[in-house]
């Protein structure tokens, strides 16, 4: 009775330095790092991301970022929609409300994963989830900690939880 | 029971004697705000989990929907099935009471999420009150209301999913009322939000299919299947049916331009013969009630009357002001065919199009869903106002009206939107003068053939309506000088938040729409459009965030509409300072450059707010047809 249907999931990877990252990080922090990551997860025709303003959603690429850089293809889901929504929702809520995103620590990519999880039972690359942990493992990273603290990423999307 | 091999750390595992033999796993069952170890037997099923689960989480079964690995468990299913194993996770959500067992409607809303967005944008224009019913019974979860309004479309397609029964039935409820009460359909047939629905043909149909009547219609008449199949005729249908006295006018009208037509060289010969084929056809089945046969002559006469139709269907556009009616075809069809006769033909009928008498333009044309149908037409068709504005006949049309203050407010008056409003019509008539005067700026009518001017006009003024509501101290303090250059901003932005009847938040298709007839129309409405509590909306302050990136000319044009509303809200003085007062180095500018036609240069840096580069590529550009 239950229709089994499979919704793929996507992982769209943008970086949003623009390659700026992957020239003056040698120079800047010591280490090479290949972009700064911003991801949204793609499923049933909408990207959803986490950002400053709580958990947005948005037509595929239609975020100011455009197109993303990598497309990673996380399986499917047979999660719907309408359970997707309930189940965003409960974490705009709780774990993801407007006033607990933190660049380095509860970021877009941090909720990224944790929906890929939900939806597809397999995290997101590594390397997405372990560039906060790099940038602050450098000196440079780490004196500009309470800066980059402070900076909240709002690309814009449309609100679920509709606070503005 | 309990003395399986693994490790049992004494959580209830008291339920889980059902399982055999199996050991006891523990699994993490997460939702979005929790997370609690369950202990469970490893063979168990979904069903015995979900027990377990309902009974920690005090949710009941049908609520839970757990999913692992992108796997939603289904009750018939074992863990060890899908692979859960000690100390994995399974996510939860607990769905809200109403949505439970709603697997049907849940696929069916997220399949239609899927495609184009035309039901989302129908549906919640259909059934405002279905969503919003199904939006009120999904109310006592607290989430689920905002899962409904928060996402646009999908508040729209989740009232349709989970109420996809309710909306065939209300679908059905609605045209058994409209069949039994005429009254309500022509009050139904003038919401903007059913011209929307109208608008949109493949809708239209299904709701006509689902008529039974229609359908025995259609037994009994088999071209009018042809005639739904066919968008262009469908639609004007809808309107024709809709307004059997509209019809009427039309052929009148068209007697008149058929008439004044054979003066006319050329051919127009041709254009009064295929005229004079639908005439006929469509006298009978304006004079018919509403049975089969109208539709049947219409349907005859599809092709033949598709293009002529559409021309015609512009006439009643010039009916409040007489006689120009007679010219109008020529015009329209001059502008169709795209015929330079139509400067040659109709410029002496079309010089004086108020030689009426102002007395006749009080028989509410604009009332008429006449008029109501042509505005929705031409908002469907971009094209037919571009043609119509760029027609010579309009420009004195507006000429006219202009010099006619008098005229213009009575025909104003005599819209319904403003019926109710003498306020409204205290201060449309102060901002009469001016805003004729800027119709007639073909800049000003440039932007309001442009989408996307309005639709960032609309942006403008809803980004004001915001910071008002936000900020209303900064009001007060933005009193400055008010320019007409101003209104083509305001009026524009206005109309179309006038002219779907009123609504501020009407659609760019609207807004062409709102040109001509609904003119004055859509003003008054875009007064109430625009705050109007205080008249005043704020100004720089509101217009630097919404216009932030905007060129200064736009900041400029917001200003100046707010003055006017200002002013207008003060029920007095709508200018202080002529454009040529603040554009008087601009024009020696100019005037240097060689620009010596003085009127001109005015216009165009009022149109671009006194920035004389665009000014004067306007200048060189602009070639009024």
């Amino acid at each position: 009775m239950d229709q089994t249907d499979s919704y793929p999931v996507k992982l769209y990877i943008y970086d949003m330095s623009r390659g700026m990252a992957r020239q003056l990080s040698p120079l800047l922090l010591g280490r090479q790092l290949d972009g700064i990551w911003h991801t949204a997860v793609v499923v049933h025709g909408k990207e959803f991301f986490f950002v400053g303003e709580g958990i947005n959603n948005c037509p595929p690429g239609g975020t100011p970022l455009g197109e993303p850089d990598s497309i990673v293809d996380l399986g499917s889901t047979e999660v719907s929609l309408e359970i997707f929504m309930v189940y965003l929702f409960s974490l705009a809520e709780s774990t993801y409300r407007v006033d607990t995103y933190n660049l380095f620590e509860h970021n877009c990519n941090t909720f990224s994963n944790e929906v890929a999880q939900f939806l597809t039972g397999k995290t997101i690359p590594s390397y997405i989830t372990d560039l906060p942990s790099e940038v602050l493992s450098t000196p440079f990273g780490q004196a500009l900690r309470p800066l980059l603290d402070s900076i909240v990423i709002n690309p814009g999307g449309n609100n679920i939880t509709g606070q503005r | 029971m309990a003395d399986q091999g693994a490790a049992d750390p004494g959580n209830n595992n008291n339920n889980t004697p059902e399982a055999s033999e199996g050991t006891i796993i523990k699994v993490t069952v997460k939702t979005p705000k929790d997370k609690e170890e369950i202990a469970i037997a490893e063979d168990a099923s979904v069903t015995q989990f979900k027990e377990e689960i309902s009974r920690r989480f005090k949710a009941k079964q049908d609520q839970l929907v757990l999913i692992f690995a992108g796997k939603i468990l289904k009750d018939g299913d074992s863990l060890s099935q899908h692979g859960i194993k000690d100390g994995l996770t399974v996510h939860l959500v607990i769905k809200t009471a109403h949505k439970a067992g709603d697997g049907g409607s849940t696929s069916a809303s997220s399949s239609t999420s899927t495609q184009a967005g035309n039901t989302s944008t129908s549906s919640p224009s259909t059934n405002p009150s279905s969503t919003a019913g199904s939006t009120g019974t999904a109310a006592p979860p607290t989430q689920t209301p905002n899962i409904l309004t928060g996402f646009g479309d999908l508040a729209g397609l989740a009232g349709m999913g989970m109420g996809s029964a309710n909306f065939m039935e209300l679908q059905q409820q609605m045209q058994r009322q409209l069949m039994s009460n005429p009254e309500m359909l022509s009050q139904i047939m003038e919401n903007p939000l059913v011209q929307n629905m109208m608008s949109n043909p493949d809708l239209m149909r299904q709701m006509i299919m689902a008529n039974p009547q229609m359908q025995q219609l259609m037994e009994r008449n088999p071209e009018i299947s042809h005639m739904l199949n066919n968008p262009e005729l469908m639609r004007q249908t809808m309107e024709l049916a809709r307004n059997p006295a509209m019809m009427q006018e039309m052929m009148r009208n068209q007697d008149r331009a058929l008439s004044n037509l054979e003066s006319i060289p050329g051919g127009y010969n041709a254009l009064r013969r295929m005229y004079t084929d639908i005439q006929e056809p469509m006298f009978s089945a304006a004079r018919e009630q509403f049975g089969s046969n109208p539709f049947s002559a219409l349907g005859g006469n599809s092709e033949s009357g598709a293009q002529p139709s559409r021309t015609e269907n512009r006439e009643p556009l010039p009916n409040p002001w007489g006689p120009p009616n007679s010219s109008n075809p020529s015009e329209s069809g001059g502008a169709t065919t795209g015929s330079t006769s139509t400067t040659g033909g109709t410029n002496p009928s079309v010089s004086n199009p108020l030689g009426i008498n102002p007395a006749s333009l009080g028989n509410g044309m604009f009332n008429s869903p006449g008029m109501q149908s042509l505005l929705q037409q031409i908002s469907e068709n971009p094209q037919l106002m571009q043609n119509m504005l760029s027609a010579p006949y309009m420009r004195s049309m507006m000429q006219s009206l202009s010099q006619n203050p008098e005229l213009a407010s009575q025909v104003l008056m005599n819209n319904p939107l403003f019926a109710g409003n003498p306020q409204l019509q205290e201060q449309f008539r102060s901002q009469l003068p001016i805003f004729l005067q800027q119709m007639q700026n073909p800049e000003a009518l440039s932007v309001m053939t442009n989408p996307r001017a309005m639709q960032a006009l609309m942006q403008i003024q809803q980004g004001l309506q915001t910071l008002q509501t936000e900020a209303p101290g900064l009001m007060p303090s933005l009193m400055t000088g008010g320019v007409p250059g101003g209104i083509p901003g305001g009026m524009p932005g206005g109309m179309p938040g006038g002219m779907p009847g009123g609504m501020p938040g009407g659609m760019p298709g609207g807004m062409p729409g709102g040109m001509p007839g609904g003119m004055p129309g859509g003003m008054p409405g875009g007064i109430p459009g625009i705050p109007t509590g205080g008249g005043m909306p704020t100004e720089n302050p509101a217009s630097s965030p919404s216009s932030a990136g905007t060129n200064a000319a736009q900041q400029q044009l917001m200003q100046q509409m707010l003055q006017m509303f200002a002013g207008g809200g003060g029920g007095g003085s709508a200018t202080t300072q002529t454009p040529e007062v603040r554009f008087q180095s601009q024009l020696d500018q100019l005037s240097a450059m060689g620009f010596i036609n003085r009127e001109a240069n005015l216009q165009a840096l009022i149109a671009t707010g006194g920035d004389i580069n665009a000014a004067i590529e306007r200048l060189l550009g602009s070639q009024p047809s």
